[in-house]
């Protein structure tokens, strides 16, 4: 592989593109693949099968061929409510896992870049904050605040926009009375059953990075459901 | 939902370029039957044999570092080998599930 090849793939996946490489074995001749733009003569007759691989988001080598295809979707988009300690540890197991984070909270005192060096945080209340990210049926939320005031504004809107994963901090009596606000507000039984409350899957731990790590698992499966 | 779990090994590979490394590049080309790592699984090798990434659970990574230290040395370009079941006089080159795998081998040049 060309080290230009290899800047340009590093270049579309700091962009957030969706692509693919596309490689022949047998002279070791590889390029970009994209929708929108023309193969060279060398894969052109591939088109086809390269949009199947593409298109199902696939990895291998188009059959009777020695051409191989290693697509690249955009990361899962997570939004964290709640600068608080779990979400410190959150940050550090999302990164290795390319899930893109974005953290939403309205108290200044929580969001400081001493707490969260090099990340940008949303010090705004959701409605206003939401405004900002562009998320759709691909996105997560995680609300860590337990504070209804700011939860409960960002779990109506992902329910509403369709969020794949939704879960909120909380004791079984919190998410009870969460439950009951959001019927209050308008939401049927089987959208507030949407919501991982108490979130996380069971690990028995309860000091921030396991309650973290207990997070993301839960995410990962549900990401894997989708 | 596939590919998303990214691992940056093309970033890795980039700085190591930069730091003046010859690399070469390692990929999952093709799994047959039960195999340890995922097809685009990847690794990174240098002249020194320095490794980064993985493309089996350890059982195929040390032949892969020898044969991207030649092909460094041979000044080739690419390769392609497969990795079968493991047997006694071999335990270190082999797939100890029963898997096979092809790994593509390419430098970055």
């Amino acid at each position: 592989m060309k080290q230009s090849l290899l800047k340009e793939i590093i270049k579309k996946k700091t962009s957030k593109e969706e692509f693919a490489i596309v490689t022949n074995l047998n002279n070791g001749e590889s390029e970009i693949y994209q929708p929108e733009k023309e193969l060279s003569k060398e894969f052109k007759v591939y088109e086809k099968q390269i949009q199947i691989f593409f298109k199902s988001k696939k990895n291998g080598v188009i059959e009777n061929t020695e051409i191989f295809i290693e697509t690249y979707i955009r990361p899962v988009k997570v939004i964290i409510v709640g600068a608080v300690h779990i979400a410190q540890y959150l940050i550090d197991f999302a990164k290795s896992l390319n899930f893109e984070i974005s953290i939403i909270d309205p108290r200044g005192y929580f969001a400081s870049e001493q707490r969260f060096p090099n990340m940008q945080i949303i010090n705004k209340w959701p409605d206003e904050a939401f405004k900002e990210l562009d998320t759709n049926e691909n996105s997560a939320l995680i609300a860590l605040t337990h504070d209804p005031k700011i939860d409960d504004p960002a779990l109506q809107y992902a329910l509403n926009k369709k969020f794949y994963y939704i879960g909120a901090l909380g004791s079984k009596k919190t998410h009870e009375n969460r439950c009951q606000r959001l019927k209050k507000a308008g939401f049927n039984q089987e959208q507030i059953n949407l919501i991982h409350g108490p979130i996380g899957i069971k690990l028995g731990g309860k000091s921030a990075p396991e309650i973290a790590l207990s997070i993301i698992a839960q995410l990962v499966s549900e990401t894997y459901k989708k | 939902m596939k590919n998303s779990l990214d691992e940056k090994i093309l970033e890795e590979a980039n700085d190591w370029v930069k730091a003046n490394q010859k690399v070469v590049l390692a990929t999952v080309i093709q799994t047959w039957g039960s195999s340890p790592r995922q097809i685009g699984s990847r690794m990174i090798v240098n002249e020194k044999g320095d490794f980064s990434g993985s493309v089996s659970g350890g059982c195929v990574e040390s032949a892969v570092v020898r044969e991207c230290i030649e092909i460094i040395k041979d000044n080739k370009l690419f390769k392609k080998i497969e990795f079968k079941v493991s047997n006694e006089s071999a335990w270190e080159v082999g797939l100890a599930c029963g898997g096979e795998i092809a790994v593509y081998l390419e430098q970055i040049n």
